[in-house]
């Protein structure tokens, strides 16, 4: 092995100490520059497209080498959900026309529906400091910085960072991921952290009198404009009142299975943003 | 062809790091690519230039999308203790052979949680321990392996 652009003549320790300072330039100048980011997002393009294609190789050979009896327990499984979703989607059909009724009545603009895209996971990095996917629809797709990103259940989490191809998911457990949430029915302002750990989020400060209690079901407020309100974020799994801590401890299991996830819904609250076309 | 077959190891190595595969496997899973490194360093001749080892390093930061920088600072250091005891890691029988891995995965595996939680702030989580074991324990099973390609792979005069 060559020594690329470093010739060995200089002792070891001072090569290392070297790499180690050029290493935190590389971290403050990528905090501070966002494009940077999205450079090499791009340049791991290819690397992630590959592993989406492992995953996908494996899922398939498990598909295939599984049983007929666990189909058929997985048809039956699913006929059943079916049938119960029904009545909800009739409920949901009936619900919306009345609500254009009633907006119509209130002389109001109907808000328009949000646009809803299927994106493929194709990367997952978990570990205790970062809980990110990467998905396969990036800017060209419309994809933007601060997107909602939701899941079978309900909210995943946003996006963090677009490159022209594919673009980085921060899920509810990221250490840097928070969102405003209220109990459903109430209107009591709360937020929810994430702790990088990937089936528990956390209520932060919250006098140890609090209201709430095991079993709340938690839905987005809207407030900050970021996550259209009355999508479900979890439910309160725990309230732990500790005598030497000032704040109760609350913890909330997301609504979604954040690890487990193949598919995201990259949700477009506001009409899809066209390009200006010139004539 | 051994350059090839080193860059499709390296590529395979962090795909790996990253394949979707479910919450157990992203937390267990061994470091690859450092695991690819440490055999990198014990079974060549000549001498791994840090340089490489770092330009690896920022590009696994790049798939992983952490913080720049973690990954590369974390292979340099890991690389250079290698090196400082290099003669003896080769000379170790097996068993501890493998715990020195294991030091080294543990050592590869903090440095870059702490250089992500000077961004943000400190969690302890097990898998900081498990991980770099596992890594360790797969240790003889990897050397099998790639021992095995690299003989398939050497260039024979004849």
């Amino acid at each position: 092995m060559p020594a690329l652009f470093f010739p060995h003549r200089y002792p070891p320790l001072l090569r290392v100490a070297v790499l180690v300072l050029l290493s935190a330039f590389v971290s403050v100048l990528s905090k501070k520059y966002p494009n940077m980011e999205s450079v090499s997002l791009t340049m791991a393009y290819p690397v992630q497209w590959t592993s989406m294609q492992e995953a996908g190789f494996w899922r398939q050979a498990d598909n295939y080498l599984q049983s007929r009896a666990a189909l058929e327990s997985e048809n039956i499984r699913l006929h059943a959900e079916l049938i119960r979703a029904q009545p909800k989607l009739l409920e949901a059909d009936i619900l919306r026309n009345e609500n254009r009724q009633l907006l119509a009545l209130l002389d109001s603009i109907p808000q328009p529906p949000g646009k809803v895209t299927v994106a493929q996971v194709i990367a997952q990095n978990f570990s205790p400091g970062s809980q990110l996917l990467t998905v396969n629809m990036g800017a060209r797709a419309g994809v933007f910085v601060g997107q909602p990103v939701l899941a079978a259940g309900g909210v995943a989490g946003q996006v963090i960072r677009v490159s022209p191809m594919s673009s980085q998911v921060a899920l509810l457990s990221d250490l840097d991921s928070s969102i405003p949430v209220q109990p459903a029915g109430a209107d009591t302002p709360l937020l929810v952290d994430g702790r990088g750990d990937i089936d528990r989020l956390a209520i932060p400060f919250q006098p140890r009198n609090t209201t709430l209690k095991v079993g709340d079901k938690l839905v987005t407020s809207g407030l900050g404009g970021r996550y259209p309100p009355g999508l479900n974020v979890g439910t309160i799994s725990a309230v732990i009142h500790n005598g030497d801590q000032p704040f109760a401890q609350i913890a909330v299991q997301p609504a979604v299975r954040l690890g487990q996830l193949n598919t995201v819904l990259m949700l477009w609250d506001r009409p899809f943003p066209r390009p200006a076309t010139t004539p | 062809m051994i350059a090839i077959a080193l860059i499709l190891g390296l590529f395979f190595a962090l795909t790996a790091e990253i394949i979707p595969c479910g919450p157990l496997y992203a937390l267990l899973h061994p470091d690859f690519v450092a695991l690819l490194l440490i055999y990198w360093a014990i079974s060549s001749n000549s001498e791994l230039s840090f340089t490489i080892v770092w330009l690896i390093g920022l590009f696994q930061d790049m798939v992983l999308g952490d913080m720049l920088g973690a990954q590369a600072i974390a292979g340099v250091v890991m690389i250079y203790l290698l090196y400082t005891s290099l003669g003896r890691v080769r000379r170790l029988p097996s068993w501890e052979q493998l715990f020195f891995i294991f030091l080294l995965l543990l050592t590869h595996r903090l440095l870059v949680w702490l250089w992500q939680a000077w961004a943000g702030f400190i969690t302890w989580h097990f898998s900081l321990l498990l991980g770099p074991l596992i890594g360790a324990l797969l240790w003889p099973l990897f050397t099998l392996i790639l021992d095995y390609l690299r003989h398939a792979l050497r260039p024979r005069h004849t």
